[in-house]
């Protein structure tokens, strides 16, 4: 290991080495790649880090899912080597106490794990909160019903679907939360019904020999409702045939992009892999946007790839490719190897449909330029 | 304990519900499949083109090369004057392999039944794959792209260049097999991979090779190696450039070098007249130089990612280029601007090439061109040839382009008056100011009922005078009027700035908006090269198959016993066919 971890910082060398910048692999606890992975390209994407470091919380003595990463990426930033090995056990352990699916030494699925600390560190940033209002309320004894905020919620045809709607939005939300707009035409009336809902990532089906654009406008290719799934349209005041189509109305700082590559067999009465070969470039501006969405043409740029390697969602590996000071680090549990920008080439996924296990992207985090 | 439990399960829940998305889609998983099949033929307004599957090129064991990671296969072709009236020669790398062949295309070739039987009277003759004129297999290095020298070609001796993949250059003579020179071969001048290399128009000696680094090097055939690493002196610079030549006592290679952008130089294109050099880099920037004065003259930017291939149209007015945007992108020589973009490619695009046999003259019939026109689309154009096209003199109204892509699909564009009307340059101004190119930002109009192409408040003003009905946010960039096109660029590159509504990169409502005339899978895997021949439309796959398709009425009705699936044409059952399952192509 030190070894290797040496030898990471002769390749990079000394004169390029980014100042105030650490490559630390993290020790693997018997399957827990899944969480490595994510961990290694949530440290990656700016924005999230710099929260994450800057994190006070109310209440030193109460440990959270959210003090254990922060100590965490405290503790790879304050490091004084440059490049190393750390053993991420008190967020683990923690982790595994907060939820049961993770309590075991089975593989998980990345996607399913970012999903769950992304929703957890909101969750506890926003209890957090409502934890200092109320005490600001018991100290001015405001008259003020908390109630009045969540009242006005949900009272327009537009109005959101946020989940966290009642909430003020917290800065994950501020990073990762991009807005879908799910447009519905009536065939009749020339009605046009929208329906706001947010995402935190994006989860996109796969289709062999595509790119990652291709994919994107899958989602928004426009449906038409007819038959028994016929859209009650508000305006007729009946069933009648309609068009949907889903749009992204507000771009995400980060955009964390899923791709679905575990498909269910109902034959196999199990999950597979889809190894198709998927594109994605450095540089990323999405098509499907709304016609009212603001700043439409955000350019993005590719920060961090989590890979999944093997044949299936229960078996195989997590690696991460991460974009840091304009190089390239390929992060596998606590090997890191510098990498040629070309080399993504190897993780797009492969063209022969005969194969099933592949190194292959499966979470991209594209970063909002400027 | 427990009610956390349910708090985050729920949560987990909630969030994929909120982002899963395709999954209800039924559009999105049935589409996948439609296109599945392989087509062997497409029509068109001028007819049906036809896969002429005995006339396959390949590795002689017919084997698909199956290697996810290999370098594109390329294919060089040249004519020459051979006695036995098979003129043509194809050169095309699969792996390590580069292979030299008699090219037959869509030639009908008698069989006498002495040999074959009387079976088989009168069909096309199989590409005999058993016969290579020449077959190279490399060792530690891979070949990755090719060219022959025009000007010195003959039936008994040809030039063919091979770059490779550590960055060597190869000249060899392919029928003779004397010549064999080698160049960077100490690795010494680049180390990367060559990604475009060509023969300069009109010169017997000198080259141009352009690396995965972002150099291009051009080097004398003549010259030697010379000792040590080269030295260089600067000669001119510019936004995202700059251009050094050799420094050294003694005559010796790379003649010059030019660095170009970041990242790779991944094609490169002479134009028509000789006179500019477009390069397609991986940093997404069309850049087109004058060669000779080696001053930068236009830069497009992507509308996102590395752009992979360029080529020009016919007559020099027009530059095509595809990229990593999945798009295909016209940019106007004459009004330094992007005309229109075709979108339809479902991944990223990897080869694009006008037609110059389809491109219209005054709306009816094609340009008659003759077999010099070939040689324009290897690169070289006989410059006396090449000057007398100006776009005074013909009358094109329609341009015919296609494309080839990493999904697998073949697209022919048309380019028609609807398009280039607007920004027909008025009077005999060669060079459009840029006032006028800024203008034709407000007249804009979308063609297409595409999934992109929303109405929006420009459409079809028309009006080149009137003010840009643009939002304040973007107001400003719109509007910059800039005087000198060379200020302009450079203050454009040098910021960066390619937000969206710029002149550099238009935003998609801006611009046209192209639909295929003809989107096809032809192949298993990855489209790696297109050939627009007189005859025929020549493409290639990752897995090594080069694969002709006839052009309408290029393929003659045989004997009534001979095996007429295969000379059948002019029929007018396509669109039913269509949907024929795909037979094995390999067999």
């Amino acid at each position: 290991m030190g070894a290797n971890a040496s030898q990471l910082e002769k390749e990079i060398g000394p004169h390029e080495f980014p100042q105030n910048e650490h490559y630390f692999g993290l020790v693997n606890f018997g399957n827990t790649c899944y969480c490595n992975s994510v961990l290694q390209a949530l440290f990656f994407c700016r924005p999230f880090r710099e929260r994450v470091l800057g994190y006070k919380p109310i209440s030193k003595r109460k440990e959270s899912l959210l003090t254990c990463l922060a100590d965490l990426f405290a503790n790879i930033a304050s490091q004084k080597k440059k490049v190393g090995v750390l053993a991420p056990k008190k967020f683990v352990a923690r982790l595994r106490k907060e939820n049961e699916l993770f309590d075991n030494y089975m593989q998980q699925d990345a996607h399913e794990f970012l999903n769950y600390l992304l929703n957890t560190i909101a969750d506890l940033l926003q209890g957090e909160r409502a934890k200092e209002k109320e005490k600001e309320k018991h100290s001015s004894t405001s008259s003020v019903s908390s109630k009045s905020s969540a009242s006005s919620v949900g009272t327009t045809n537009g109005g959101s679907s946020i989940p966290n709607g009642k909430m003020e939005p917290t800065w994950v939300h501020d990073i990762f939360e991009g807005i879908l707009t799910n447009e519905t035409r009536c065939l009749c009336c020339e009605t046009v019904s929208s329906k706001d809902e947010s995402f935190l990532d994006l989860s996109v089906d796969v289709e062999q020999n595509t790119s990652i654009t291709h994919c994107l406008r899958g989602f928004s290719s426009t449906e038409t409702l007819c038959s028994e799934h016929k859209y009650f349209c508000e305006t007729c005041c009946s069933k009648q045939e309609a068009q949907k189509r889903m749009r992204v109305k507000k771009l995400p700082k980060i955009l964390a992009l899923h791709l679905k590559r575990f498909k269910y067999m109902e034959q196999l009465q199990r999950y597979t892999k889809l190894s198709y070969r998927v594109v994605f470039p450095f540089e990323l501006r999405l098509f499907n946007t709304s016609d009212d969405a603001i700043n439409h043409g955000k350019l993005y740029d590719l920060v961090a790839v989590v890979i999944h390697c093997g044949s299936g969602p229960n078996r195989g590996h997590y690696i991460t490719i991460v974009k840091s000071h304009g190089l390239w680090l390929l992060f596998d549990d606590d090997i890191v190897e510098k990498i040629e920008a070309q080399a993504i080439e190897e993780f797009y996924g492969l063209t022969s449909e005969i194969q099933k296990a592949s190194e292959s992207g499966y979470i991209l985090f594209y970063e909002a330029r400027g | 304990m427990a009610k956390t439990r349910v708090r985050t399960k729920s949560a987990i829940a909630r969030a994929n519900r909120s982002v899963c998305l395709g999954r209800e889609s039924k559009m999105a998983s049935g589409r996948g499949h439609v296109n599945q099949e392989i087509k062997q033929h497409f029509a068109t307004k001028e007819g049906c083109y036809r896969l002429l599957d005995l006339s396959v090129y390949s590795r002689p064991n017919k084997v698909p090369y199956n290697a996810q990671q290999c370098h594109p296969v390329r294919v060089s072709f040249v004519t020459v004057k051979d006695q036995g009236g098979c003129n043509d020669r194809i050169a095309f790398n699969v792996g390590r392999e580069l292979y030299f062949y008699i090219y037959k295309g869509v030639r009908k070739m008698l069989i006498t039944p002495s040999i074959v039987g009387p079976i088989c009277r009168e069909r096309y003759e199989a590409a005999d794959l058993t016969k290579p004129l020449d077959k190279r297999l490399y060792k530690g290095t891979i070949p990755t792209c090719h060219d022959f020298n025009l000007l010195t070609r003959s039936a008994e001796s040809l030039e063919l260049l091979i770059g490779f993949s550590a960055g060597q250059v190869q000249l060899l003579d392919p029928v003779k097999h004397e010549v064999n020179k080698l160049f960077n071969e100490e690795r010494l001048v680049d180390k990367t991979k060559v990604m475009c290399l060509k023969w300069i128009p009109g010169s017997e000696n000198l080259f141009l090779v352009a690396h995965e680094s972002g150099n291009m090097f051009v080097y004398n055939k003549e010259h030697p190696a010379g000792v040590g690493p080269p030295q260089y002196a600067l000669m001119k610079q510019g936004p995202g450039y700059s251009i050094h030549s050799g420094k050294s006592k003694t005559t010796r290679n790379p003649v010059c070098k030019w660095t170009i952008g970041e990242g790779s130089i991944n094609e490169f294109a002479f134009s028509p007249d000789c006179k500019h050099i477009a390069t397609a880099n991986q940093d997404g920037f069309l850049r087109i130089f004058d060669f000779d004065m080696q001053t930068l003259c236009g830069v497009m930017k992507s509308y996102f990612g590395g752009l992979k291939c360029v080529c020009w149209s016919p007559d020099g007015k027009y530059i095509v280029t595809g990229g990593e945007d999945d798009l295909v992108t016209v940019w106007s020589f004459f009004e330094r601007r992007v005309i229109a973009r075709g979108v339809g490619h479902q991944s990223w695009v990897q080869v694009v090439a006008f037609d110059p046999y389809t491109t219209s003259v005054s709306g009816r019939g094609g340009v008659d061109d003759s077999d010099e026109e070939e040689i324009e689309q290897n690169g070289v154009a006989p410059s006396q040839r090449a000057s007398s096209v100006t776009p005074e003199d013909k009358n094109v109204t329609s341009y015919r382009f296609g494309s080839v892509g990493q999904d697998t699909h073949f697209m022919l564009w048309d380019l028609g008056e609807d398009v280039l009307r607007p920004q027909r340059p008025r009077g005999r101004s060669v060079r459009a100011t840029i006032s006028l190119s800024n203008s034709h930002i407000t007249s804009t109009h979308s063609l297409s009922n595409g999934p992109i192409s929303h109405d929006t408040n420009h459409s079809g003003s028309g009006n080149a005078v009137a003010p840009c009905p643009v939002s304040s946010f973007d107001a400003p960039k719109n509007l910059t009027q800039v005087h000198s096109l060379t200020i302009s660029m450079e203050s454009l590159v040098s910021t960066g700035n390619v937000s969206p509504g710029t002149v550099l990169c238009p935003r998609m409502e801006d611009v046209c908006i192209l639909e295929p005339l003809v989107a096809k899978k032809v192949a298993n895997e990855r489209l790696t090269a297109l050939s627009f021949r007189e005859d025929c439309i020549v493409m290639a796959c990752h897995e090594g198959f080069i694969r002709t398709w006839a052009r309408p009425g290029k393929v003659v009705r045989c004997a009534p016993n001979g095996d007429s699936s295969l000379s059948e044409d002019d029929d007018t059952e396509d669109h039913n066919s269509d949907a024929l399952p795909a037979s094995p192509l390999s067999s």
